[in-house]
């Protein structure tokens, strides 16, 4: 036994070790980057909520807690921002993640100050397939959203896409990732919405 | 033991010379092909692949020569891959807090970097097997080397694609820009008219 633990850490001290400290090395470095990384992906998100609330001045992040529960039953917490100008409030912007194709799909979605339409979403991260997965950054399958009701939407594979209602036209040759971001939409808008209206920011709809 | 001048002068000459032309990793081994193909339709980007690969590249060898003493057999390769995986780690997290766009730009083939052939043929050629020193102008004639070639293929793509390079307009303004050189078919077809003069010059020269 102690001929063994021997031989084993003869062989494979310089492994251990070497992993210990490359594990180390990573971490700080991680510590030390991991805050300009998260604001860097804020200032994008920000930048991006700014083109679909052209009236937003300003993103507040919201003081209290918003959490979603995902498909999996875990529950995540979502950044929710305030977009005001001046005064009033203008709309809420916050992330929202859908699995795709080939990895997450990282979205950006805002809706109107009382939360009763969407604004429309924008892309933050994406690996889908280019000239197929990747449509769902065109417009043409975005503008989908637009003023549409900030609630369930309804994926089909034929139809309109002037029509602005809770109907989602998928893009042909893509409805894994057309159907992950309108999964994510039904996931997070009703949840984020009922908690905003738990808090008294929104009103209750009646 | 007495060390002959002349004979390290010679290592280190050999190392330059063999990085940038003899052994170039692009033109002459035809190793890292993923990165030379994707990330060359325009310079910036190469050069930032080139950066970021020269960096693994010293930081690798450095480790694996001060290691190479303890290094057993049949955990080489395995400590080989832990000390790139970490540099190529440490170098994404410096692009996604520094450089964010180029980051998003040059998307998986950062980490991608860890399965780069150029990186653990220099650790089993040369790092394993040699000082510090000889291991660290290795590592910069081999990365040279392979930003060179990324570089020269880049300029082409580029100044044939769009017309410019670094934003700044080379062709008259009447040059129909030609939109293949930025997709796969312009890497292709421009990596091989430069083997083509690499091997058109080698025949000459010898």
């Amino acid at each position: 036994m102690l001929r063994s633990l021997k031989h084993f850490l003869r062989e494979s001290w310089l492994l251990i070790a070497a992993s210990f400290f490359f594990g180390l090395l990573i971490a700080a470095t991680n510590a030390a980057l991991s805050p300009r990384i998260e604001m860097n992906k804020v200032t994008k998100l920000t930048s991006l909520a700014a083109g679909l609330l052209t009236d937003a001045k300003r993103f507040v992040p919201l003081a209290e807690p918003v959490e979603v529960k995902t498909r999996g039953g875990k529950t995540e917490p979502v950044a929710v921002y305030k977009a005001v100008a001046g005064d009033e409030v203008v709309g809420w912007v916050f992330k929202v993640v859908g699995s795709g194709f080939a990895d997450k799909i990282e979205l950006v979605a805002a809706v109107d100050g009382p939360f009763e339409k969407l604004a429309g979403f924008d892309v933050l991260a994406s690996n889908e397939t280019p000239g197929f997965g990747d449509q769902i950054k065109e417009m043409s399958f975005r503008e989908q959203f637009m003023g549409a009701p900030a609630d369930r939407f309804t994926l089909v594979s034929t139809g309109s896409r002037q029509e602005i209602d809770s109907t989602i036209v998928a893009i042909s040759g893509a409805t894994v990732s057309s159907t992950a971001v309108v999964e994510a939409m039904n996931l997070y808008l009703p949840q984020i919405k009922e908690q905003l209206q738990q808090k008294g920011l929104i009103g209750d709809g009646n | 033991m007495a060390t002959n001048p002349e004979g390290q002068m010679g290592l280190y000459g050999d190392a330059v010379v063999n990085g940038l032309w003899r052994e170039n990793p692009v033109l002459r081994m035809i190793l890292g092909m993923c990165p030379t193909l994707a990330v060359t339709a325009a310079l910036k980007p190469a050069l930032t692949m080139g950066l970021c690969v020269i960096f693994v590249l010293v930081c690798s060898n450095i480790m694996v020569s001060l290691m190479r003493k303890g290094l057993r057999p049949h955990v080489r390769i395995l400590m080989f891959t832990l000390t790139i995986s970490t540099f190529v780690t440490i170098a994404d997290l410096f692009l996604r807090a520094y450089v964010p766009k180029m980051s998003e730009a040059l998307g998986p083939y950062v980490p991608l970097i860890i399965v780069n052939c150029i990186i653990i043929w220099r650790a089993e050629a040369r790092a394993s097997k040699s000082g510090l020193l000889v291991s660290v102008v290795d590592a910069l004639a081999m990365g040279a080397g392979f930003t060179l070639a990324l570089s020269i293929l880049a300029v082409i793509r580029e100044i044939l694609g769009t017309g410019k390079l670094f934003e700044i307009q080379i062709l008259p303004t009447t040059f129909p820009a030609w939109a293949a050189m930025g997709m796969p078919v312009g890497a292709f077809l421009t990596f091989g008219f430069v083997l083509g003069a690499m091997n058109v010059i080698t025949r000459n020269r010898s």
